[in-house]
């Protein structure tokens, strides 16, 4: 009995019709011979070397502690200021609005708190609005919108999403916007006066426009069509349960900021991550000249107290802050940074004098004996 | 797509050492008989190595959102820039993690790890871009949060620290794991930078008998049968050279290691057929 062998031919056939036996297969199912299927590719095989790991280490430390420093540093030149204007203790000017404050109050509450900024903050200033036990993410709270009706689409308007579920309907009309992030929008206002030294009171310009995302703004909100008049173009639905006036009503002076492109309510519709956060509610612009864009001295806040968060231990408050180019204030990252290049600095040196005491007993890698 | 791509070219490509170097050191199969890849203690390993990233992964972020905000001054820190800045770490984590532990870099390997990061970039623009939303409202709600977080320095730091705080501790144990404990393999690999490729052993005929060699099977996790097999305790006694061979000896590797170099060998005549 002769089996023969050759060299593999493309269709996997033995040549050869003579001096078949039982052990020659009638299809080769030897894989090819190429590098491909052998594993024989070429490749870069790298190890874990004193060599590499070593400096390695070093070079991450001498590069993140820079960072590290010019992070902190950064942080630390942004100014900011936090007060907290719930009223929960009461001698807090608005304790007797946090106490009264309900959804249904027609009347705002008004209460001021003084305060003064010890540095001047220069270049543009950013006031936020912060609250604190607001948890945003809950699920069913995130999902509670309908986008569709948001970005003006006429059936979502009139019907909106089961999503939206109880704040859908009221009554037998739709609510536009539906859902319970928008009938939670945050409707507190605040302004802020300068008290010069000799006494007098200026009114600090405000600016509403420029808060919210450029992408939600032009793209992701949009008014219903068909009319210009707003009122006419929301005819048919209803507001919000909690809100005092119809989404038309939002800012009546400008039609660019008013319906659903609305900044406030975009910026409130993006739903937080964590449960305490700030949104932007007004920018004030920088000054042309060498004066502070707000100097330092005595400040009054003048609050139109809407917003009741009491009955969940919330906290509001209002922030003023400058930017720098790592955003707010957050001295973490540099902090973070600074540790972590530290250690990588004093690891590669420590591992550096542990891996020459071993080597100096044991040889690299243990004397590769592989008798074992 | 942009997570599975790269293990299988891993498990496809990845290899210790060569064949060649293999035949050399058949003591590189004895950490598979011996079950050290898949036990318990590699098992808790595990599951310490994943618990400890998926802490960094959540908190690292979480630290750096927390009252942040952008360069201009408008919000970061809401709910989907933190979902695609927790994510586009994990990613990172993962392709570096798998860079790490493929020992034998082949180009379809590399393809696979750039283009699984490529791939999931990609991906994300496309989901969250105008187009999808204005197509898919509903199913599309991320609009906008790419372009708007990943263009911040704050968010790539982050990426960047996470990444490093979940991989230093991996490379540091195992570099020190190598320095007083190798392994059989790091032995290897380690003599294989040093020497020579070794010169594929001649093909000795065997002898026409059955094989007395011990069953070694390379991805055994218990001893088998091969103990049993070659006791020779089942054997008829009959003189040896009646017994056909079963297979043709023509499939032997070493022959493959020298390519264009195919041989064609004969069998003797079977006297008994």
């Amino acid at each position: 009995m002769a089996s023969s062998y050759n060299a593999k031919e493309e269709d996997g056939h033995v040549p050869g019709s003579a001096g078949h036996g039982g052990a020659a297969e009638a299809k080769s199912k030897k894989p090819d011979n190429t590098a491909f299927k052998q594993q024989r590719l070429p490749a870069w095989q790298p190890i874990l070397t004193a060599g590499t790991v070593l400096p390695a280490f070093f070079v991450i430390g001498l590069i993140f502690i820079p960072i590290g420093i010019g992070l902190f540093v950064t942080s630390n030149n942004i100014k900011e200021f936090e007060i907290d204007y719930t009223g929960v203790n009461s001698d807090s000017p608005c304790y007797s609005c946090a106490t009264n404050a309900s959804w249904n109050n027609t009347t705002p509450c008004l209460c001021s708190l003084n305060f003064t900024l010890s540095q001047p903050f220069e270049s543009n200033v950013y006031m936020y609005y912060g609250l604190s036990n607001f948890y945003q993410n809950h699920r069913r709270y995130v999902k509670s919108r309908d986008d569709s009706q948001l970005y003006g689409d006429p059936n979502a308007l009139k019907s909106p999403s089961k999503e939206c579920e109880p704040y859908r309907m009221s009554g037998a009309q739709p609510i536009a916007p539906c859902g319970a992030i928008a009938n939670s929008l945050f409707n507190d206002t605040l302004e802020l006066y300068h008290i010069e030294p000799n006494g007098t009171r200026n009114l600090i310009p405000l600016v509403k426009k420029g808060i919210a995302w450029w992408t939600d703004k032009h793209v992701k909100f949009r008014n219903p069509e068909g009319n210009d008049n707003l009122t006419v173009a929301f005819q048919g639905t209803t507001k919000p349960v909690n809100w005092r006036n119809p989404v038309y009503e939002l800012d009546p002076s400008d039609p660019e900021n008013n319906g659903f492109i609305n900044e406030d309510f975009i910026v409130w519709m993006r739903t937080a991550a964590l449960p305490t956060f700030r949104k932007l509610y007004r920018i004030i612009q920088k000054k042309s000249g060498p004066t502070p864009t707000l100097p330092s001295g005595n400040y009054v806040l003048n609050i139109a107290y809407n917003y009741p968060v009491t009955s969940f231990d919330g906290r509001k408050r209002m922030i003023l802050s400058t930017i720098s180019w790592m955003g707010g204030k957050n001295p973490f990252l540099g902090i973070a940074y600074i540790t972590v290049g530290s250690i990588c600095f004093f690891l590669g040196g420590g591992f550096k004098q542990a891996a020459l005491n071993i080597w100096s007993v044991h040889g690299i890698l243990g004397g590769v004996e592989l008798s074992d | 797509m942009y997570t599975a791509l790269p293990i299988l070219a891993l498990s496809l490509f990845d290899q210790d050492v060569n064949d060649r170097w293999s035949f050399q050191y058949p003591q590189l199969y004895s950490p598979g008989q011996l079950n050290l890849y898949f036990s318990k203690k590699a098992f808790v390993r595990c599951m310490l190595h994943s618990a400890y990233s998926s802490l960094i992964l959540f908190f690292i972020p979480w630290a750096a959102m927390h009252d942040t905000v952008r360069d201009d001054g408008k919000d970061i820190a809401d709910y989907q820039s933190f979902a695609l800045l927790a994510q586009t770490s994990l990613l990172v984590v993962v392709n570096t993690q798998l860079c790490l532990d493929t020992y034998y870099w082949t180009a379809v390997n590399q393809f696979f790890v750039w283009g699984s990061l490529a791939a999931y970039f990609a991906i994300t623009f496309t989901m969250y871009s105008n187009g999808m939303f204005l197509i898919f409202t509903s199913s599309f709600p991320f609009m906008g949060t790419a372009r708007n977080s990943l263009n911040q320095p704050n968010v790539w730091l982050t990426i960047f620290l996470s990444t490093l705080l979940c991989i230093l501790p991996v490379v540091a144990i195992r570099f020190i794991l190598l320095q007083i404990r190798p392994t059989i393999n790091d032995k290897v690999r380690h003599k294989v930078r040093k020497e020579a490729l070794p010169a594929p052993t001649p093909h000795r005929k065997p002898a026409r008998r059955i094989s007395t060699r011990k069953s070694g099977y390379a991805f055994s996790h218990s001893e088998g049968f091969g103990e049993l097999v070659t006791s020779r305790r089942f054997l008829l006694k009959r003189p040896l050279k009646s017994r056909p061979v079963l297979f043709a000896t023509t499939e032997s590797p070493l022959a493959q290691n020298q390519p264009q170099h195919y041989r064609t060998i004969t069998e003797e005549q079977d006297p008994s057929v």
